[in-house]
């Protein structure tokens, strides 16, 4: 099903949400305007230096990782300890801002960037070659997040500080250093995300609002601040996507994925793919 | 007094605008156990907080290793070996027994000799040694206390500050905790001890200060402080 390999996508859109909220319990609102600016970097990377579509991948990634960390110290370190209105209000801002500089440079008009990679087809499927590369990326990156957070020193101290970070400081762990680290890390994702969801689908400057929505409902699927949970919950979101494509038209998608948002609030308030966590 | 280890002066603290500390002075002497007791609400958590930094003192000073830390962040005092066993463990629940140690010895200080160092925690508490791989959530009261004081000792500490080793522990539990706690005071190990069970933390103990209020009381050895009649009814409940 195409559905997996779009949610897997989305998944790691959602993983950079679900990181933010899990470490630092912000919920990060310029996490759109990060999906967006991942779209754009690859096509003003391709269009602009004729890059490889896929080369773009991890400068993308590493940029990402210094503008958030760049934008932590801007818009979020303030307001942590303060009420979680700030962040949202501090966090907003900043997307209403890139938001409104993205919209006086390019517009709003569709841009797609032509990536040219031959289909798989396998019995009566045929999957493109783009969607395949995306959902083997994302597996990839997912993947590297797993082993920094569970087997490198720096990445333990990431989940040390998200546990309980007043005791990760009295072990001699630099909190504020591993929030900023892990805002970075969340950014880089998001922007990840967008870069791959371009490679599949034309978008524009406003595409962050409807991507950042989707990174809502898989984190109210997968459970907040679980990166596991997230890619679970994305393919989810894919699956149903796909579903839901057969009987209406697409513009009902967005509806039905709000409908599923508070559905699944309601019913699941802590996720319905959340692992146990203690 | 020139092994003094830790020295607290004239430390004032409090929470926005309540003011706890008034003035508080005190000091742990090197290779020894020092001994902080006070009623439910006196400030000692607050003054472990105010030394440790995860709070700010309003004023006072400081001074660790003949150094003025007063302003200095937590994570660079634990660096330094002022290590805190804070109230209620705070142990990472997530995380295993292993990982809780391995973020104990975060600090350079702490990864240097952590083989060693982990074989000697393990001899102090073998219980641990079972469960390196369990989830320190799941843990009773006194295991999660061990792997507390476990996880503070990876880091190597000049001094090890434990607030309340025996709070909501079985008595059993705190019988093998001050045991440990007599193994590591013996083995040289400089300790400021805050305990509510003010009989057990005499018996160990080779200065004690009595806080009341947020200002000191009084301070002697334990022996002396136990003959005074105000600490026996208010503190000893003879
Ligand atoms: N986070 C906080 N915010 C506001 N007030 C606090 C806070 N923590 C403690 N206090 C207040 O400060 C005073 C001293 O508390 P503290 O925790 O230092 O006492 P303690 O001597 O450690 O008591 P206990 O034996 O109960 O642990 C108390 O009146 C308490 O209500
Ligand atoms: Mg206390």
């Amino acid at each position: 099903m195409d559905g997996v390999l779009i949610g897997s996508v989305y998944g790691l859109a959602a993983m950079g949400l679900t990181l933010i909220w899990g470490v630092m319990n912000v919920v990060n609102l310029t996490h759109g305007a990060a999906i967006v600016a991942g779209m754009f970097a690859l096509y003003l990377l391709t269009s602009g230096i004729d890059m490889p579509p896929y080369a773009a991948l991890p400068l993308i990634l590493v940029g990402g990782f210094l503008i958030g960390v760049a934008l932590y110290w801007i818009a979020v370190h303030r307001m942590i300890g303060r009420p979680p209105l700030m962040i949202l209000l501090s966090t907003f801002s900043v997307n209403l801002v890139v938001i409104g500089l993205g919209t006086a440079v390019w517009g709003t008009g569709l841009f797609n960037v032509a990536v040219a990679l031959p289909g798989v087809t396998w019995r009566r499927y045929t999957f493109s070659g783009t969607h395949i590369l995306a959902a083997v990326l994302t597996a990839i990156i997912a993947g590297s997040l797993y082993l920094f957070l569970y087997h490198t020193r720096l990445g333990k101290a990431v989940r040390a500080v998200a546990n309980n970070r007043e005791a990760a400081e009295l072990v001699g762990i630099p909190t504020t250093r591993v929030l900023s680290l892990s805002f970075g890390l969340g950014v880089a994702l998001a922007g990840a995300a967008g870069m791959l969801i371009a490679t599949m689908f034309p978008f524009t400057v406003l595409s962050g609002d409807a991507y950042q929505l989707k990174s809502f409902v898989v984190t109210a699927l997968g459970g907040l601040g679980n990166p596991a949970g997230a890619l679970v919950g994305g393919v989810a979101l894919g699956l149903v996507e796909g579903f839901a494509a057969q009987f209406m038209p697409v513009s009902w998608t967005l509806v039905i994925e709000f409908v599923l948002f508070v559905v699944v609030l309601i019913i699941f308030p802590r996720g319905v793919f959340a692992f146990k966590r203690s | 007094m020139s092994d003094a280890l830790l020295e607290v002066e004239g430390l004032t603290a409090g929470y926005g605008e309540v003011q706890v500390l008034w003035g508080l002075s005190l000091t742990a002497l090197r290779g020894r156990l020092t001994t902080l007791v006070g009623a439910n609400g006196a400030g000692k958590t607050t003054t472990l907080r105010a030394v440790l930094g995860t709070i700010a003192p309003w004023s006072g000073r400081i001074m660790f290793q003949g150094e003025d830390v007063t302003r200095l962040p937590a994570h660079v005092k634990a660096t330094r070996g002022l290590v805190l066993v804070p109230e209620g463990r705070q142990l990472f629940s997530n995380m295993t027994v292993d990982e809780n140690l391995e973020m104990g010895a975060f600090a350079k200080r702490g990864a240097h000799g952590y083989s060693d160092r982990l074989e000697r925690v393990f001899t102090l508490f073998p219980r641990l040694k079972e469960r390196r791989r369990q989830k320190a959530g799941t843990f009773s009261g006194g295991e999660q206390q061990m792997l507390a004081i476990a996880r503070g000792l990876m880091t190597d500490p000049e001094i090890l500050i434990i607030d309340e080793l025996s709070w909501g522990l079985a008595p059993l539990s705190v019988y093998q905790l001050f045991g440990a706690l007599k193994t590591l005071k013996d083995a040289g190990l400089t300790v400021l001890l805050v305990e509510q069970n003010v009989h057990l933390a005499f018996a160990v103990s080779d200065y004690a200060y009595v806080i009341a209020e947020g200002r000191l009381f009084t301070q002697g050895p334990p022996s002396s402080l136990a003959a005074m009649p105000e600490i026996r009814r208010a503190y000893l409940g003879l």
